[in-house]
């Protein structure tokens, strides 16, 4: 790793540039567009955000706030887990742990530094690990084994059993670093009594863990209050996927990010709440005009992505979606399974629901949101099973009506191209034109952003989507 | 007899197979170490663990599976896909690792486009990644499943009884291949170890009633057979799968010899024993869910790292060979870190990454034994 690289705290780097970026909105417009010409670096991915108004500018301060509260929680003496993207954080915020998500940092520096996280990708490959693992944890996690992060206490993930390489890079973190570690544990199948019965036992073995690490009993109280959260949070969630569903789609491209991104981060929070009635008040005032949630308020066709989206540096997929007109409906990160779902109508017995009539009951129900986290639900068992990634995307397709289906992942990722080549098969016969990148979401040096686009516009053209 | 488990290892299809054919009995296939072969065994069928050996292409492999896979399931495929497997009347998928769960899914998806080159019975066998009291419960749950499966598929009747035999069966071949690293590992070294790999990865492709008594036989004449190998370095071999003998024969003709491993081709198959007093299927799902040797198993580096450190002791190690195959991230992560604790504790560790199949790769592999073994 270059030196200079190592002068800055990665973490307290991308904080700062944050913590700038959010306090942009509290000017005139004019001084804002004026700033624009002094942050050449930052400026398109400022823009990115700040284009939807008050929703892009609540995102920026719950990303800055998220960022804050991690790189100082050691001072402020609170508990910090390394965790992944699918693990669900409430019952961390329970127990007023710092939900350090590898995720969302690769994300974050992806999305806004120059040259990605790159280096921290390398640093990875220098102390062992191995080059072809997963990028979407290894950006961050360079930077965590290097020490130019705030250091977790213990790690908590939930990957086992749902993907191999996921699931490795924290197993790894915990040897590499000498941090105690707990695995949620998944079984192959999710809805049966047996594997409802395994997840909930585990969630409570879990709980046994936090209170040994922090020294502390679960707070009650304070979980009921978060529980409330997340009601009101699924109940936007579910209005804005209602939404989602409407021709056109009043949803700006930008929500997917900002919807998984904010649960990921501060689920079960006030601010995430505070985030989701603001993109929903914004969406229903476009569907009022029906209108498309594009820039330009037209719909010229609706994608799926059936994984997960490009991060690459400026947010230039979303820019690139907006460009064509396209309504982008998400991803499987996209997607959590309340109840009342639109897509979860017919599938009642693959949903969750709060249930804060007792203790246990709170237990219980945040058990089966974990196991029904993205990723987490869709490929733990065969591809082509009741409720898993094929029934899943092709349920999403027919819901929200979509014209294409495009797969990103990660070089590392074992599971979903151990099949993606059988699953865009099966969504061809069902009459989704697919497309198969060969990217990496987080690393542009395995496909620059430009090849990629190629790929999207040729495949867009030569089937005439929109068209 | 050494050359006859050689040949039973070079082949898929082997004469002991065909026999067991022949005279009517079924053979199941089975992925890894942590699908419990007695109960095949116990239902009267022949396990047979699938291997990817002796390929020239990878056609069907590459059609279904994507590019960033290991290439060991992908080995597979391409047998079933060019019916090398159809000897087979049934197989076992297993969540060994994510490449591998795959297979079930590509091998389906194969099927129909070449019809007939998936067995009749199919079944998925789910392996907790941690060992608590409700994950062995788990697991023990899926065993008996996987018994009525059998049952029912097979139309035969699983016994305590039976499963008790098979268990002592197998444990009494387990005892003989520890036999056998003990030899390894004594001073005076009789066996190679691709002469020794034979005979395990035989260990997985041949009755247990034939195995046993030949290997028996074997260690009872190991001293008057077997002439001791002088003036090599010692190697221990820790990673990924590996059945392919040329490849030891690649590392050995460098000027040494393996005596130690840990891998499942090797000892990590036969260091348990099943407990024989109590019901078998605990005594099954206990040994099976414990040996936590494999990486799969998360949140037991130490234990494994223990058990590295242990071995070049008792095996007087010069040096360990941390190979892995490409995009086997398991094996290939957890090598980083041993190199880092290995090497902190003088043991001299070379990392390695290869591709299973052909040894397509033996000039870069004898490179760089050759500089380690400079190097020790």
């Amino acid at each position: 790793m270059k030196r200079e690289t190592m002068e800055y705290n990665y973490d307290w780097n991308l904080w700062t540039i944050l913590e700038c970026a959010s306090k942009t909105n509290e000017g005139f417009c004019k001084e804002y567009h004026n700033l624009l010409k002094y942050v050449p670096h930052y400026g398109p991915v400022l823009e990115a955000f700040m284009r939807f108004g008050q929703p892009g500018d609540i995102f920026l301060k719950l990303m800055a706030g998220y960022m804050k509260m991690c790189v100082t929680s050691k001072e402020n003496g609170k508990f910090t887990a390394l965790t992944s993207f699918c693990m669900a954080p409430p019952i961390l915020y329970a127990f007023d742990i710092v939900p350090m998500c590898l995720e969302v940092w690769t994300v974050l520096g992806t999305i806004v530094l120059r040259r990605g996280t790159t280096e921290f990708l390398d640093y990875c490959c220098e102390v062992g690990f191995t080059e072809t693992s997963c990028s979407a944890q290894r950006g961050a996690l360079g930077a965590y084994l290097a020490g130019l992060c705030t250091q977790p206490d213990f790690i908590v993930f939930d990957s086992p059993g749902i993907c191999d390489t996921n699931a490795n890079s924290f197993a790894f973190a915990s040897a590499f670093l000498d941090k105690p570690m707990f695995q949620l544990n998944s079984p192959p199948t999710l809805s049966d009594e047996r594997a409802t019965k395994y997840h909930r036992r585990d969630f409570r073995n879990l709980i046994t863990f936090l209170e040994k690490q922090t020294g502390k009993k679960l707070d009650f109280a304070r979980l009921k209050e978060i529980v409330g959260e997340i009601k009101r949070q699924d109940e936007i969630a579910c209005e804005l996927f209602d939404l989602a569903s409407l021709v056109p789609s009043p949803l700006p491209g930008m929500y997917d990010l900002m919807l998984y991104g904010g649960k990921f981060m501060m689920g079960g929070t006030r601010e995430y709440t505070l985030l989701l009635e603001s993109m929903l008040q914004t969406a229903k005032g476009i569907a009022d005009k029906n209108l498309s949630g594009t820039l330009s308020g037209r719909e010229k066709a609706r994608a799926l992505f059936c994984y997960i989206d490009h991060y690459t540096t400026n947010a230039r997929f979303w820019y690139w979606i907006d460009e064509h007109d396209i309504s982008m409906l998400g991803s499987m990160l996209f997607t959590f399974w309340q109840k009342d779902v639109v897509y979860a109508k017919e599938k009642q017995d693959q949903t969750y629901d709060i249930d804060d009539s007792s203790d246990e009951a709170i237990i219980d129900s945040l058990a089966d949101q974990v196991s029904r986290m993205p990723m987490v639900k869709q490929i733990r068992g065969p591809y082509d099973a009741p409720g898993m990634m094929l029934d899943d995307t092709l349920g999403a397709a027919r819901v929200l009506n979509v014209d294409f289906i495009v797969y990103v992942g990660t070089m590392g990722c074992r599971n979903t191209w151990g099949v993606i080549k059988c699953i865009a098969r099966d969504l061809e016969k069902a009459g989704y034109p697919t497309l198969v990148l060969y990217a990496d979401g987080f690393d542009d040096r395995v496909q620059s952003w430009e090849s990629i686009t190629d790929k999207l516009n040729e495949f867009i053209s030569l089937r005439r989507i929109g068209a | 007899m050494i050359e006859n488990f050689k040949q039973v290892a070079r082949s898929i299809f082997n004469e002991y197979v065909e026999a067991w054919k022949k005279s009517g009995k079924f053979v199941v296939g089975y992925p890894c170490t942590y699908v419990p072969e007695e109960i095949i065994h116990a239902a009267g069928l022949l396990p047979f663990r699938l291997r990817g050996i002796g390929i020239s292409s990878l056609s069907v492999g590459d059609t279904y599976f994507g590019p960033v896979i290991c290439s060991f399931p992908k080995c597979v495929l391409e047998l079933a896909g060019n019916k090398k497997y159809s000897f087979l009347d049934g197989t076992v998928m297993s969540n060994g690792c994510d490449s591998m769960r795959r297979l079930d899914e590509c091998w389906r998806k194969a099927d129909k486009d070449i019809p007939g080159i998936r067995p009749g019975y199919f079944h998925y066998f789910g392996v907790p990644h941690k060992v608590t009291d409700y994950s062995l419960q788990w697991f023990e749950e899926e065993i008996q499943l996987f018994i009525k499966s059998i049952e029912e598929h097979f139309s035969i009747s699983v016994t305590d009884q039976d499963l008790n035999n098979s268990i002592k069966l197998y444990n009494q071949g387990r005892r003989l291949l520890k036999q056998l690293d003990q030899i390894k590992i004594g001073e005076d070294c009789r066996i190679t170890g691709e002469d020794a790999l034979a005979l395990v990865v035989a260990n997985t492709a041949m009755p247990k009633e034939t195995y046993i008594p030949i290997l028996s036989g074997f260690l009872d004449n190991i001293e008057t057979t077997c002439k001791i190998i002088p003036g090599r370095k010692r190697l221990m071999i820790v990673g990924s799968i590996n059945d392919d003998l040329d490849f030891f024969k690649v590392i050995e003709d460098c000027g040494a010899v393996i005596v130690a491993d840990s891998m499942c081709f090797g000892s990590r198959t036969h260091h348990d024993l099943v407990e024989e007093t109590t019901d078998p299927v605990k005594a099954l799902a206990k040994r099976y869910l414990n040996h936590a040797y494999c990486p799969r198993m998360f949140g037991y580096y130490k234990e494994r790292l223990n058990f590295i450190k242990q071995k070049v002791v008792e095996a007087r190690v010069d040096g360990v060979i941390l190979q892995n195959i490409r995009f086997c991230d398991l094996h290939g992560s957890e090598n980083g870190i041993f190199v880092r604790d290995l090497e902190a504790a003088g043991i001299a560790c070379l990392k390695m990454e290869r591709e299973y199949g052909p040894l397509v790769e033996s000039g870069r592999v004898k490179m760089r034994i050759d500089a380690f073994l400079e190097k020790i």
